[in-house]
């Protein structure tokens, strides 16, 4: 019995772990082989077993700079996608009833990424840019004289830009982790004179740990890889580690661009262990 | 050889008629291959797969191809970026590679594309001496700063993965579309005159700048300001040393800090976006880019520079793994081509086309002069796709074909020290 | 709080939805706007006249970029993709409710496979296929490009979903005498299906809207945001905007049909559901 249990696990994950296998560790063993590749700028992979484009990543002062960026990004937009995230899907699970009308809810969030993302991010400088509908309003309610030039272009613009898309990131597990929270826990809160506060406090936040955590690997791991929102909304001034691996691979300058993914890797793999030190997201399956 | 005095000679004409008759021919046993007899034929239609940017990837272009040869052809539209990229890892994704002349010194290193046999290449004799002497057609020698194309333009053997230095027979690229590129201004922001790169870096511009986000041709540009603003001194632009692009970049480094720039861009749509919402008013752009803005009714002049121009040129090359039917069509398709019709139509964006005799016949001479000679247009001048964008009594920014090719400083580049000016260009934009 | 009369907290979080979609469609409001663009208009303020020219723009062959092609390519695509990750996450997810060995190793490069930059792991693939000499398509090596991005989100969602699941259903079924294709067909999927909605969601809209993974895997026909990327290097018109508003309008009234279908069925359901109920009795 235990066996047959056993057995069936590897089963239900072998689609998983196949493709895995085929689509992700086989090119990732290449670029990691790659990353000890020489290069030059007419010859752009020359085998051989170098360090120097780790040395390179290490030792260049605006490494240490972009990733502080980088995380100051990550801690921001983290801290706000929690906040709004957990408050809207509190609102979806506890105060939104049918199903219907959840999913519903759901779909209208997500309907705007269904216009590609190449489409909504020029659609920012309409929006956003010095004669935009958003400076347009300021400027005609009279609440500023000029138009505001930091709304685009900005550090101010690239966290607007990834709440954007990520909130809904963060939402979703929480959401999951509150509609498995049983109902009657709650009443039995209420009923032992428990605030609505105490009771979302003591009570859900801690049963929905496993689900802040997953939504937090989200957030973490699309902030600090990304290129295009920080390119766009940043108006291409505004640095990061995704992007500088992005302009490497796009100079075809291939082993730096692995060395510094595989860097960017360990660096997030070390957060991630430590969020789950907080929530094991595995543990409560 | 060509020179320009075939522009006014009555052969263009005679030549006129035996293209359009052939084309007539083409377009007939065309037709006939895909509607009338598909059984004739045993063998499959042929498609031609043409991986490159969007700059000259026009259905206009691929359903005329398709009436007068009956082949189709298959856009693979691909950013800059993606084209090298494309062409080096995963070359067996296309047919024809359509890429810059800078790009080949990346390209071709990898063995991935092969020499074009010019003897098959039947209107060689008339392209532009730019691409096969270097030099303009009165004889004068192009500036060589940057990857001009005559350095890339010839392989050493059909094979090889070597440039040659003299034409050896075997091109690289047969060239499609090339433009001399200067600054971009918006004339109802600015009001008054500019005349120098080196007003990029004028202050009075502060957040209302922008410079392209693409090394190789933002690296000139920066190059071209530098110079001209007394801030830098070179031996050639187009192949800096170590300490040239650290002062170079110091210079932009120091300007970006400042808020300078208001954004980088790096494909041709940001750059119209940037200039016709009035984010920026002076910038790096390309020509149909500014034609783009103007005909949205926002004043935007291609302003010609004491310094000159940076020129850039691209061009149709093939991949190694091409050949039997697909090769044949390829060359085909190369020689419909240069045969006129294409090169009306891309001379019609504000480009240049590689043989301008036979694209002449199917220009009218209002276009003709607009375009090429730097006449005023005596009627509204219109795209190929029928809107207005000039209107009669306007005359095109920097004049004729030769007052802009003849005042090209440098061209877009890939220098010997790529590594460490891409590396010094990815700390500016990190800065 | 749950239930009972509408408490303060509902309507402070009423709010604060309210002004998330606003914030949500604020981008869409100017493609919306812009797409109204008179024929030589652009794809910024100033509007240069207003016309429905784009709308029906759309529909006449473009002269740059293929966007029909692109678009039911990226459909499909995004079709063979959500219903790949729900299946798979779903699988692994129940797996994982077990101890196999290789766990803690598979769950890590699930994880790994989200952090890494998605141009490197395009880049991976690309270069594997050219190695290998197989060709590249939007429907084999981008779909598998895809999964790697969708999968880890399919899967960590799944991991919310069976969060303090109780294993009693499981027990209870299997004492009843049911198999384990049983238990799970009747107990655990009818439970998790109403979530497996947002795996499903995100699986599409991962898909439809990936670029970075898809642009060194595609092979020789794009995707829609590839097309609409590569478009970028030519004039682009407001038609991209016209793209924008249809996808829009179209995803809204679908939505809103649907709805108004549910709420009639249960209205119905209810009216002579408890009729039926009656007779019964």
């Amino acid at each position: 019995m235990e066996w047959l249990r056993s057995r069936s696990a590897y089963l239900q994950a072998a689609p998983l772990s196949l493709i895995f296998l085929l689509f992700f560790v086989l090119p990732i063993a290449m670029v990691v082989v790659v990353s000890f590749f020489d290069y030059q700028a007419y010859q752009i992979l020359i085998p051989d077993f170098v360090l120097f484009n780790y040395q390179d990543v290490f030792s260049s002062e605006v490494t240490y700079r972009t990733y502080f960026i980088t995380f100051r990004f990550c801690l921001m937009v983290w801290a706000i996608t929690l906040v709004l995230g957990f408050a809207i899907a509190y609102f979806l699970a506890f105060h939104i009833r049918t199903i219907t009308m959840q999913i519903v809810l759901f779909l209208l969030c997500t309907i705007p990424f269904w216009t590609s993302i190449v489409i909504r991010m020029i659609a920012w400088i309409p929006l956003l840019g010095r004669n935009g509908l958003v400076n347009n309003a300021l400027v005609a309610s009279g609440f500023t004289d000029a138009p505001v030039e930091w709304l685009l272009y900005s550090e101010f613009a690239v966290v607007i830009g990834y709440v954007h898309l990520y909130t809904l990131f963060m939402i979703v597990p929480i959401f999951n982790s509150m509609m498995r929270i049983d109902r009657s826990l709650l009443e039995a809160a209420t009923d032992a004179g428990a605030s609505g506060w105490q009771t979302t406090w003591n009570v859900i936040v801690p049963l929905c740990k496993p689900g802040i955590a997953i939504g937090s690997i989200f957030v973490v791991a699309m902030v600090m890889g990304d290129f295009v929102t920080v390119n766009v909304l940043g108006g291409g001034q505004v640095a990061s580690v995704g992007k500088a691996i992005a302009a490497e691979l796009s100079y075809l300058q291939f082993p730096p661009a692995a060395a510094n993914s595989m860097v960017l890797l360990g660096v997030v793999i070390l957060l991630i262990m430590l969020l789950m030190r907080f929530a094991d997201i595995r543990k409560e399956l | 050889m060509s020179n320009n005095k075939n522009q006014t000679t009555p052969k263009g004409a005679v030549s006129r008629r035996g293209v359009l008759k052939g084309m007539a021919a083409g377009a007939v046993a065309g037709g006939a291959m895909i509607k009338g007899a598909p059984f004739v034929h045993a063998s499959e239609p042929i498609t031609l797969r043409i991986a490159g940017t969007g700059v000259n990837q026009f259905k206009e272009l691929a359903d005329k191809a398709k009436e007068d040869l009956g082949f189709t052809i298959q856009y693979t539209s691909l950013t800059s970026d993606d084209v090298v990229k494309r062409a080096v890892t995963q070359s067996s994704s296309f047919d024809m590679l359509d890429a810059e002349y800078w790009m080949l010194k990346k390209i071709v290193p990898s063995g991935k594309m092969k020499g074009m046999d010019v003897s098959k290449i039947k209107n060689y004799d008339k392209i532009v001496p730019i691409f096969t002497k270097g030099e303009l057609p009165d004889g004068t020698k192009m500036s060589r700063q940057g990857i001009a194309p005559i350095k890339v333009s010839y392989l050493a053997g059909e094979e090889s993965s070597e440039f040659a230095t003299d034409p050896s027979g075997y091109m690289t690229l047969i060239p499609t579309v090339y433009n001399a590129d200067t600054l971009g201004i918006r004339p109802d922001l600015i009001n008054r005159p500019i005349n120098s790169w080196a007003e990029l870096l004028n202050s009075e511009f502060k957040g209302k700048a922008s410079i392209l986000n693409i090394p190789s041709i933002g690296i000139m540009d920066a190059a071209m300001v530098c110079e001209a603003s007394g801030l830098a001194t070179y031996g050639d632009k187009g192949n800096m040393t170590k300490a040239e692009i650290d002062t170079t970049m110091k210079v932009l480094t120091e300007a970006k800090k400042d808020g300078q720039f208001r954004a980088f861009w790096k494909e041709f749509n940001e750059s119209v976006n940037l200039m016709a919402s009035g984010e920026v008013v002076i910038q790096s752009m390309w020509s149909p880019a500014v034609t783009k803005v103007r005909s949205m009714g926002v004043p935007c002049v291609y302003q010609p520079l004491k310094e000159g121009y940076r020129a850039w040129a691209g061009g149709l090359g093939l991949p190694s793994h091409l050949e039997g039917r697909q090769l044949d069509a390829a060359y085909e398709f190369i020689n419909w081509y240069m045969s006129g019709w294409a090169g009306a139509f891309l001379n019609r964006q504000g480009y240049y086309t590689a043989v301008l005799e036979t694209a002449k016949p199917f220009m009218s001479e209002d276009e003709w002069g607009f375009w090429m000679e730097g006449k005023k247009a005596a009627t509204d001048i219109m795209s190929p796709t029928g809107q207005k964008i000039e209107s009669a009594g306007s005359v095109r920014d920097g004049g004729s074909f030769w007052d802009r090719m003849g005042n090209v400083t440098v061209w877009n580049t890939v220098m010997d020290e790529d590594r460490y000016m891409v590396r010094k260009w990815n700390e500016f934009i990190a800065a | 709080m749950v239930h009972g009369r509408r408490s303060r907290s509902f309507y402070a979080l009423s709010i604060l939805f309210g002004a998330f979609v606003l914030f949500l469609y604020g981008p869409m409001v100017t493609v919306i706007l812009l797409a109204f663009q008179g024929p030589d208009g652009g794809l910024t303020f100033p509007m240069n006249g207003a016309s429905l020219h784009w709308f029906a723009d759309i529909f006449q062959p473009q002269s740059i970029g293929d966007i029909w092609g692109s678009f039911d390519r990226s459909i499909k695509l995004g079709m063979m993709v959500m219903l790949a990750t729900v299946v798979v996450s779903f699988l692994t997810g129940l797996a994982y409710r077990k101890k196999f060995r290789g766990s803690s190793v598979l769950f890590y490069v699930v994880i790994a496979s989200l952090i890494m930059p998605s141009i490197v792991v395009s880049l991976g693939i690309g270069s594997m296929f050219e190695l290998l000499g197989i060709e590249r398509s939007w429907w084999s090596s981008a779909f598998g490009a895809h999964l790697t991005w969708t999968l880890p989100f399919g899967l960590l969602i799944m991991f919310a979903v069976f969060n303090r699941f109780d294993p009693a259903y499981e027990e209870a079924a299997r004492d009843l005498g049911a198999s384990g294709w049983q238990t799970i067909r009747h107990v655990v999927l009818p439970i998790v299906a109403p979530s497996l909605i947002g795996v499903a969601l995100f699986g599409f809209t991962l898909s439809y809207d990936e670029i970075a993974r898809t642009s060194q895997s595609v092979g020789a026909l794009n995707t829609l945001p590839m097309e609409l990327q590569a478009m970028q290097t030519n004039v682009t018109t407001p038609v991209i905007y016209a793209l924008g508003a249809y996808t829009t309008a179209l995803s809204l009234v679908v939505i809103g049909v649907s709805l108004v279908l549910v709420l009639a069925f249960r209205w119905r359901q209810k009216r002579f559901g408890s009729d039926a109920d009656k007779g019964m009795v």
